[in-house]
């Protein structure tokens, strides 16, 4: 019962990290019918840019490991501002270099240009950080909390809130607000969306600049657990793109929703046999896709021929 | 007359360059999750050249230490083996860090002649590859994977009140290759695992796994992983509040495990070391020296590694007159002793035995205070020979 109990504590606490990065994806997607294949490599500097910064500001080298003490709440929380202003800003040049050329024009060129800068960027990265991953000390300490003889770390907790507090303000900024109808819009027809005023390209900017602000985000805060590494985004960043696809490109609750299952999948089926955990991972992704190919909260589109 | 003077200075040079001797230094020491080994490893290696030359040199000749980082690239590191034996003209070579990279070159080494020993590369083939050839130009002064699984083995046996041993290792060629060694080893002391699991290298949650091999009964694990998975692995053991004995193979030395898992959790792995920090009086003087200089300066033991394989080339070349490889390498098999920071060797290698160090050499070790330090429990103190099964 405590194996069960822990593994499905385990499984959210991945889960949220797989929703979270999933969310990403969502926003992107729902505007523009493309996303940012690299999206894994965004996550390096998230966590890289926040982590030196806080090495920086203890006196130290760029790189090298951070102690507990250096680590508080309100250096972790400024290193985070910083990581997703980055980030963000770093989507502003994805957007020109590996979307823009390619948006509307059909075909899938984008893919290959987005996995194209997301290479570039991580062997950037190398070039600044080198290959040593770093480990950083969650700001809430290192202790384990124990929930009925389950242990899980308040980082992953803080991981979990965070995934959920984003999703549920994406889901209403998407629905309530005049950007939200705006972004809808472009998603719908960006001919008629700009006959009616709205700036199309900003708005996309806008879309990529959040999906990258995410992914800096989520680099940051799964630091304490993952350490901060070059290496570190590609693993994750395939869980989650699944994650999206399971629960549905097009909402952010089926990005969440996909992020938790495949986590809990995963936890479970390790308690069974750990090289099933994959199999099953991608067998389930398959049997969604032949039942409801888009996602198990994704909207349905219809296409008018 | 001028002629005759730059003449002079012509046939001048060649002569200056005989009379030194170059050692090569083949080895990552930036990229890989093992470079601080070495990097360590080329600190050892400067320290015994400069002791040598303090000396006057090997037979009244100065050494020069020729020094390559391969960034854990085997590309990299075979260009480099070239470029050292070919323009550098070195007598013999020492490295590499990377099991991998030493397993790319070997032939180059053993064709054109030059001795080579691995001060840091631990997989078995390494000096086995070329055991039946005639001359086998490869030696090495660092751990064996078997005969340091044969020796946490031995302990796990001995430590299990249960006799419930399991194995964790990971997906790569290293976890797997350690967990195939493991269940022969434990055969050989009639014990089946009563778990055996895997994980991928990048994984941070191994609770599903752990939580099979506590209903298990496990009391006793062995990892064959790197220090930086291993830590993944103690921190999911504290998520499960289940510690059973912990043994790692001598990865867990690098600084990755305390920095991951915390310097308290880090204490709750044995691990095989060939030496450390304060095992001797020698090895101590040599860290207290080198820590001086390199302040940062992480693993000891392969600091160690590296002064002594210099050591044993500069008694080699003694003994053959000359640097000649094959001559060296015959100098090499049948070597006296000689005095190093791990121990006096004796007669370390022979025409069948490529291997400086083996289990009876090797010690368990643990973190305390963020230092390694060596472990003297009663177990450790009860071990045999007859217990090292491999």
């Amino acid at each position: 019962m405590t194996a069960f109990l822990q593994a499905l504590a385990s499984g959210l606490a991945l889960g949220a990290i797989y929703g979270l990065i999933a969310l990403g994806f969502n926003i992107t997607y729902a505007t523009t019918k493309t996303f940012n294949f690299g999206q894994g490599a965004f996550l390096v500097p998230g966590s890289l840019v926040g982590v030196s910064l806080l090495l920086l500001a203890a006196g130290k080298p760029h790189f090298g490991n951070l102690t507990q003490a250096e680590m508080t709440m309100t250096a972790y929380v400024l290193a985070t501002i910083a990581s997703v202003v980055v980030v963000g800003a770093i989507g502003v040049a994805l957007y020109y270099c590996a979307i823009k050329p390619f948006v509307g024009a059909g075909g899938l060129n984008w893919v290959l240009s987005t996995i194209g800068f997301g290479i570039i960027m991580q062997n950037t990265a190398l070039a600044i950080w080198g290959p040593a991953s770093i480990a950083v000390p969650s700001p809430l300490g290192s202790e384990v909390w124990r929930i009925a003889g389950a242990g899980i770390r308040p980082q992953e907790v803080l991981i979990a809130v965070v995934a959920v507090a984003v999703m549920v303000g994406l889901d209403i900024v998407l629905r309530k607000t005049r950007f939200g109808k705006a972004l809808r819009a472009v998603a719908f027809n960006p001919q008629a969306a700009a006959i009616v005023g709205i700036n199309v390209e900003s708005i996309v900017i806008a879309a990529f600049v959040i999906s990258s602000a995410l992914a800096g985000l989520a680099g940051i805060l799964i630091a304490p657990i993952t350490t901060a590494s070059v290496f570190i985004g590609l693993g994750v960043a395939l869980k989650a793109f699944s994650a999206a696809i399971v629960g549905g490109l097009t909402s952010p609750r089926g990005c969440m929703l996909g992020g938790f299952l495949l986590g809990v999948v995963e936890a479970l089926v390790g308690l069974w046999r750990a090289e099933m955990r994959e199999i099953t991972i991608f067998l389930l992704i398959i049997i969604v896709l032949v039942v409801r190919p888009s996602g198990l909260m994704g909207a349905r589109s219809v296409e008018k021929i | 007359m001028p002629l005759l003077v730059s003449t002079g200075m012509v046939l001048a040079l060649p002569a200056l360059a005989q009379n030194e001797i170059k050692i090569g230094y083949n080895a990552d020491q930036s990229a890989s999750g093992a470079a601080e080994l070495g990097l360590s490893g080329l600190y050892g290696f400067q320290a015994a050249i400069e002791d040598l030359n303090a000396q006057g040199g090997v037979l009244g000749r100065k050494l020069i230490g020729v020094v390559r980082d391969d960034a854990g690239a085997p590309p990299k590191s075979i260009q480099n083996m070239n470029e050292l034996i070919d323009n550098e003209k070195v007598a013999a070579v020492v490295g590499p860090t990377n099991s991998g990279n030493a397993l790319a070159w070997l032939h180059i080494p053993q064709q054109k002649k030059v001795p080579v020993i691995s001060h840091v590369a631990t997989a078995t083939d390494i000096t086995a590859r070329y055991a039946k050839e005639p001359q086998n130009y490869i030696f090495r002064v660092s751990m064996v994977d078997r005969e340091q699984l044969a020796l946490l083995a031995a302990y796990a046996v001995k430590a299990s009140k249960s006799k419930n041993v399991a194995i964790i290792a990971d997906t790569t060629g290293y976890g797997q290759a350690a967990t195939k060694d493991l269940q022969e080893i434990l055969t050989l002391h009639g014990i089946k695992p009563v778990g055996i699991e895997k994980f991928g290298p990048k994984d941070t949650d191994m609770t599903s796994q752990l939580a099979k091999l506590k209903a298990a009964g496990a009391d006793m694990i062995i990892t064959g992983s790197l220090a930086d998975a291993t830590a993944q692995v103690l921190k999911s053991m504290e998520k499960m509040d289940y510690y059973p004995g912990l043994l790692s193979t001598w990865g867990s030395i690098n600084t990755p495990l305390v920095n991951i898992a915390g310097p308290k959790l880090a204490e709750k792995t044995i691990f095989a070391a060939s030496t450390t920090e304060d095992a001797s009086d020698r090895a101590a003087a040599l860290h207290k020296r080198l820590v001086a200089k390199h302040p940062n300066m992480p693993a000891f033991v392969s600091a160690a590694q590296g002064y002594d394989a210099v050591m044993l080339i500069a008694a080699a070349i003694k003994q053959a007159g000359g640097t000649e490889g094959p001559k060296l390498q015959q100098a090499l098999e049948s070597l006296g002793a000689v005095q190093g920071i791990i121990k006096t060797y004796e007669k370390p290698f022979s025409k069948e035995q490529h291997e400086a160090l083996g289990v009876a050499d090797f010690h368990l070790a643990q973190w305390k205070d963020g230092r390694v330090v060596k472990l003297d429990d009663a177990v450790v103190k009860g071990l045999t020979a007859a217990d090292l099964k491999r």
